[in-house]
């Protein structure tokens, strides 16, 4: 088969770049993101993964993992000194419902997802259970991402980077 | 992968092409001839693959819809045996066969027609005996909103599955981006032509990989 479908490219600093912007967001609002219909209101923490790499080189440098790592010094002296985001393992609730998923590389794979229980019995039922909170997961990072689309391409873009470098910095 | 319990790990696909109207008539099809069959005759060097079910890699029935589909999603698995002689083994015990060949005639080397006879015969004798290692890979296909998952992230892997996709429903999967998500073309091009942030002093501004 030749590959003549390529599709939509991936540009990896942003997708490394919203990977921080969901770290540094969920610090900053208490985790709550208003993401609007028809996701509505969604709870986001950092988890126990964070995985860094030098932007010129795919293998990782530096992988935290363990009780709240990024809360570590370690994790923002990864990022002032120069590696960027690869990897970033977060918790998600919305309404009673929690997701873990590690976002993964410039493609966002999902990777070790662990997602609600699946509560019915029999044949049928827990298969489209489980499909439908996986649709519910994609449906809330796609959320995410086109909120940071949309604030990463807009003028107010400008002034939240001054304050994620604040932070980085450990000044803010 | 999980795709019906556990932890999930999975690529992401966007199906390039458009559903015939009788597609569940043609998939069932397709998945039924693309499906895993053990090989009658045992070779050197085999690896044999196809589509099982997902619920159990020793069923292939998907002559009945309700064990593959559940609309939206069509679930199967790709399975795929392979059969590897360990070579330090099968070169040490040839050398012992040629070495008894030899003290059998009472000479001194084994000629190279011969020894090729030998290696022949020892590996079909262990490729019949040995079990094969058995990888399934779960595929979930949305086919209304045109999305697949893979559960693997080896590109390998994952080659091997569009391969056979393509194959079998004679549709390409393309890799997903997270730009698919995006509505506005206007934020695509800006985002696609943006640059990097610098967020330390010592953030690298090259190429990024």
């Amino acid at each position: 088969m030749s590959d003549d479908t390529s599709g939509t490219p991936l540009v990896p600093h942003i997708t490394s770049e919203f990977l921080l912007w969901l770290w540094w967001y969920s610090e900053h609002r208490e985790g709550l993101f208003r993401l609007g219909d028809p996701v509505g209101d969604v709870t986001l923490w950092i988890d126990d993964r964070l995985a860094f790499r030098r932007p010129s080189d795919s293998r990782l440098t530096a992988v935290m993992t363990g009780d709240n790592p990024s809360a570590s010094l370690e994790a923002r002296a990864a990022l002032a000194g120069g590696k960027v985001l690869h990897e970033l393992r977060i918790g998600m609730k919305r309404d009673e419902r929690e997701f873990f998923v590690t976002l993964k590389g410039p493609s966002l794979h999902f990777q070790a997802t662990k997602l609600p229980p699946v509560v019915e019995k029999g044949e049928e039922e827990p298969i489209h259970s489980r499909l439908y909170f996986y649709d519910e997961l994609a449906l809330i990072v796609g959320a995410l991402f086109q909120y940071f689309g949309a604030l990463r391409t807009g003028d107010e873009w400008a002034d939240v980077v001054p304050l994620i470098q604040a932070w980085v910095a450990g000044e803010a | 992968m999980g795709l019906l319990k556990g932890m999930l790990t999975a690529a992401r696909f966007r199906v390039d092409g458009d559903l015939p109207t009788d597609w569940r008539e043609r998939y069932r099809d397709g998945l039924l001839d693309q499906a895993f069959r053990e090989p009658v005759v045992r070779t050197k060097g085999e690896e044999t693959e196809g589509w099982v079910e997902i619920h159990n890699l020793l069923d292939t029935d998907f002559a009945n819809h309700n064990r593959w589909l559940y609309h939206p999603w069509a679930l199967f698995s790709l399975r795929v045996d392979k059969k590897r002689l360990p070579a330090n083994l099968v070169r040490a015990t040839l050398e012992k066969r040629c070495q008894a060949w030899c003290e059998e005639r009472d000479t001194t080397s084994c000629p190279a027609a011969v020894r090729s006879e030998l290696k022949s015969s020892l590996e079909e004798e262990w490729f019949a005996r040995m079990l094969p290692t058995v990888q399934v890979t779960d595929v979930g296909w949305n086919v209304a909103d045109k999305t697949v998952l893979v559960g693997s992230l080896a590109e390998g892997t994952l080659a091997r599955v569009r391969k056979r996709f393509f194959r079998t429903f004679g549709l390409r999967l393309v890799p997903w981006s997270p730009l698919d998500i995006l509505d506005d073309k206007a934020h695509i091009d800006a985002l696609l032509g943006s640059s990097p942030e610098a967020w330390g002093p010592l953030s690298e501004q090259g190429d990024w990989s």
